[in-house]
Formats: structure tokens, sequence, C-alpha cells
């Protein structure tokens, strides 16, 4: 909405393990439904943009605003309350738990939430994601494709207006790329916001309206994909050229 | 199996209650022990096996609700009941401290840090001999002065039942799945909205006044304590008692408890040597029912009755 503060903002955010700089004086804002990109080579700071703007690291320095209100320093537990949901670049679930278990842990730690509920919500969301007849499973015992969709799932319980995703194609079998990004697609058509960070250029462009570029620690480049492709900076970073 | 599970909480319940009838003095002072270790287990099962938290500390705080209330009625004279209830909530409020100082613990870490503290108090128990009686003991207040153990043995069951009641409640309820979400994964946890800081030190808290309610029966009962309650070996037994029950279980853990303390008094004429069978025991279940030995025991019934159940299928289709 023209005039409303950014959904999240990091201003000149900086994030220091030990001597090593992982974010450096970083500036990026999201707005209300966008569908942004975030990409850059190994090592460039991207995970760390997102464990920052969730609360999982405290920054060194900066600013994080989420919805205009100063998020510094809250908790991921009080960000996934404000509706910001995430997944992680290594699978991260309650293996020994069930994938219904899995799911209503997200949906009961929400404020007034109850459980016939939220085990309603919970089956809608199984069902959308094609997980509905595994819900008795064990996470363990589902397929790595099947996990990564479970921990989407799982973030989708928090009514998320935000959601960021590390890695989502990683490792992922083309069908089952082609049916995250249907899935993204339909939850951005809902009206929720998400942040992509992956390596798989091509499935970026084939979704994502903006991309913003990493490279040690820094944004090099924010922009459409046809703009970012043409970057000189961009092509430096990736090819050395 | 649900018939099956209800028949034989019925054997067991009607057992129970005519426990002190069947048995001699002996053995119903065994029974009353097996009823503290019981608590005792199961709490540290809710810690350790639903929590995550491997806690060597446990008994300290059972020694700690001991001393609670034994010094409490002693010096003030109050009522044991309320000695007791203070033990609880003193352990509450020093387990919620101990949890706090532990949060950034595990494994092998949160295990060194609560073993230190359980060496610490009971070194303060020994040292502070004019108020605590030291190694000598501390004579405490009987709960009852009946002839034989059988108003104990019934209080040791309620006390029992009502720990099990308030323990399954709480592991089917939402905390008990955060609980077992923080065991799991403590940062996907955190992501799904789990205060992890705050359900982590109510593990300690909750299940550390379940180990003082314990340890205050248990002083009450005894007559005399002794710093040794608290001591690194008392809980290795209760560790071994839930591990061979079934840790991710309150009742497997209780089981485990029971039996173990009837089996160890029962081979009480092999000496040292029923210790080694309870290592051997202990090192099985380990490498081969890592669930303890209850949870292999209830899946070989449930295998065999679903193997009956399909004979019976394909006779009725033959």
């Amino acid at each position: 909405m023209p005039g409303s503060p950014p959904l999240i903002e990091a201003r000149d955010l900086t994030k220091r393990f030990g001597g090593i700089v992982a974010v450096s004086g970083l500036n990026f804002a999201v707005q209300q439904g966008e569908l942004i990109g975030l990409i850059g080579p190994n090592g460039s700071g991207k995970t760390t943009t997102i464990n920052l703007l969730t609360g999982h690291v405290t920054p060194a320095s900066g600013h994080i605003t989420l919805r205009g209100r100063s998020a510094r320093g809250l908790a991921p537990s009080e960000f996934a309350t404000l509706r910001v949901g995430r997944t992680f670049q290594i699978t991260q679930l309650f293996s020994r738990m069930t994938v219904l278990e899995n799911m209503l842990v997200p949906g009961l730690a929400r404020p007034h939430s109850h459980k016939p509920a939220a085990t309603a919500t919970a089956r809608r969301h199984l069902e959308f994601l094609g997980l509905a007849a595994l819900e008795k499973l064990q996470a363990k015992n589902l397929s790595g494709g099947q996990q990564k969709l479970l921990e989407l799932g799982r973030a989708l319980m928090l009514d998320p207006e935000i959601l960021f995703l590390d890695e989502p194609f990683a490792g992922v079998n083309p069908f089952l790329r082609d049916e995250i990004i249907v899935l993204v697609r339909k939850l951005h058509a809902d009206g929720r916001t998400f942040v992509i960070v992956d390596h798989d250029i091509e499935a970026l462009q084939r979704l994502v309206h903006r991309m913003v570029v990493m490279s040690r620690g820094e944004k090099i480049a924010d922009g459409t994909v046809a703009e970012v492709r043409v970057n000189h900076e961009v092509l430096r970073a990736y090819a050395g050229v | 199996m649900r018939t099956l599970a209800f028949g034989a909480l019925v054997v067991f319940g009607a057992f129970a209650l005519a426990f002190p009838f069947l048995v001699n003095g002996y053995w119903l002072s065994v029974g009353v022990l097996a009823m503290f270790y019981a608590i005792v287990a199961a709490s540290w099962a809710l810690l350790a096996g639903y929590a995550g938290q491997f806690s060597f500390g446990h008994m300290a705080f059972v020694s700690l609700g001991a001393y609670t209330s034994g010094l409490l009625v002693k010096w003030l004279d109050i009522p044991i009941p309320l000695g007791m209830l203070a033990g609880v909530l003193m352990c509450g409020i020093v387990g919620s401290g101990i949890g706090f100082v532990c949060l950034r613990m595990r494994g092998p870490y949160l295990a060194l840090f609560t073993v230190a503290f359980s060496e610490v108090l009971r070194i303060v128990i020994v040292s502070e001999n004019e108020v605590t009686g030291g190694s000598g003991g501390l004579e405490v207040t009987p709960l009852f002065h009946a002839r034989t153990d059988t108003p104990y043995y019934y209080l040791g069951l309620a006390l029992l039942l009502g720990s099990l009641a308030i323990m399954q409640f709480l592991v089917t309820s939402r905390w008990g799945l955060f609980f077992r979400s923080i065991r799991e994964n403590e940062d996907a946890a955190a992501a799904s909205g789990v205060k992890v800081v705050r359900f982590r030190i109510l593990a300690f808290a909750i299940t550390s006044s379940f180990a003082g309610l314990a340890g205050g029966f248990y002083g009450h009962y005894i007559g005399i304590l002794t710093p040794d309650i608290g001591s690194v070996d008392q809980m290795g037994l209760v560790v071994a008692m839930a591990v061979i029950g079934g840790t991710e279980s309150i009742v497997a853990a209780m089981i485990g408890a029971l039996g173990l303390e009837f089996l160890i008094e029962a081979l009480r004429s092999y000496g040292q040597w029923r210790l080694v069978l309870f290592g051997a025991l202990l090192l099985l279940t380990i490498r081969f029912a890592r669930n303890g030995l209850l949870a292999l025991a209830w899946q070989q019934v449930m295998r065999l009755g679903s193997r009956r159940r399909m004979r019976s299928i394909g006779q009725e289709a033959g």
C-alpha cells in the first residue's frame, strides 16, 4: 500500500561472527505482497539475513522494523507470534513427532488457540500440501521432499503475513520443485509476502518479481529479474566477469 | 488392545489396593519405598524423556524437599503437610533458578552442571551439621504414629496416583507438545512460536517440585534424613529405573521403578551380584530397547494382537 511502512525492514544491519563480518550495513525493505528472491554466492550472508530478520541471531548494530515498529531484540517465538514464518536451509522438523503434531506445535503456540480449531486448520494445510494421508506418520519417516513440504506447512500454521523460505528447492527433484513453485504462487495470490533464498536462479526467475543479490555480506543489487541479470557487480560476484 | 489395557489397569489397581493385606511388614515397607521411587522416576522421565533435559540433579531436589520439610516441621512446629508443601515450593523455586542457569546447556554439559549442583548441596548438608545434623542424620517427625506401614503405603499410593494424573495431564496437554518440540529441535520450536526459555524453566520447576514432594514423603516416612539421599549413586538408580521402564512414557518409568525396587529387594541375598545383574539389564535396554523394556513388551503384545486379528480375518475369508 502506498504510504504505509514496509512489512519488514533492515537498516544498516550488521552481524559479525568473531572476526568475520557475515552481514555488513544491510538496507533491505520488504513491502506487503512482494515476492522476493534473495540470491548470492555461498557465504554471502543470505541465511544470516533471514536469521536476523526472524530473531534467530541478534544484530551487532542496525535496526529491524516490523510493520513500522522496532523488532530488534525480539525472540524468534515473538516474530512467529507476529506472523513471521520461516523454513530452514537444512529442514528442521520435530522428527519423532507425527506429521499432525508437527503442525499442531505452531497451531497451539498461537495466542487464544484451541485444539479442535488448530487441528482443523492443520488438516486443511496438510490437504493443500498433499500430506493429508500421512498425518499419523512420524516426521522422520517422510521422504526429503515431504519433509520440506511439512516444514512449509508448519510455517503456514502461524498464518504468516511474511514467509522466509531458506533454499526450498535445494535437493528436490524437478517435479517437486514445480509443485513448490505452484504452492508458493497460490499462497502469494492469497496475500502472503515471500522472501525466498535459493541458488536455483532458474526456479526463482519463474517465481519472483524482485531479486536482491548479496555478496560478502553486502547487498550488491536490488531490482527486477531483468535488471539483476545484466548487473555487472552481480556477474562479477558469480563468475568473476 | 484397549480392553487389554483396561484389564491390566483393573488387575493392577486391585492388587495395589490389596497389597498391604497380602504381604508381611518387610515387603510393605518395600512397597512404600517403591512408591517414592516411582514418583521420582516418573518426574525424571518427564524432564529427561519429554523435555529432553538430562539432569543428574533430580535426587538433589528430593533431598532439598525432604530437608526443607523436616527442618521446618522441627523448628517451627508447623503441620507436616504444610512442611511438605513448603518443600515442594522450595524445589519449584530452586528448580526454576537451575533451569534458568542451565538454559544454554545441553547434553553432557547439563548433566555435569547438575551433578555439580547435587554435590554442592550434599556437601552443604554435611558441613552445616548444626542445622542439618550432617552425616549423622536429621531426625524427622513421622507422618503417622501407627504400628504398621499401611497408612504410609496408602498415602504413597495416593501421592503416586495424584502425581501421575497431573504429569499425564501435562504431557497430553499443549505444554507436553511444547516440551517434546523443544526436545526435538529448539530452533524449530522457537520458529513455531514456542517460548523456549519459559518452557525449559517450567519443565525444571515442575519436575523439581514433584521430586520435592517425593522427598518430603520419604523423610517423614523414614524418620531420619542423611545427605546420601541426594547422592549420585541414588541418582544413578533412579535413571536406571526410568531408562529400563522407558523414559518417553511417564507410566513406563513408574512401572520400571516399581518393578526394579521389588527386584532389587528380592535379590538381596545375592549381595553385590544383584547390582551386576541390574547393570547388565540397563546395558541391554540401552542397546536393544532404547524406549525401555515396557515399550518393547507393549510392541510385542500389539504385534501378537494384530497377527491374531489378521488370522481370524483370513479364516473368515477362507
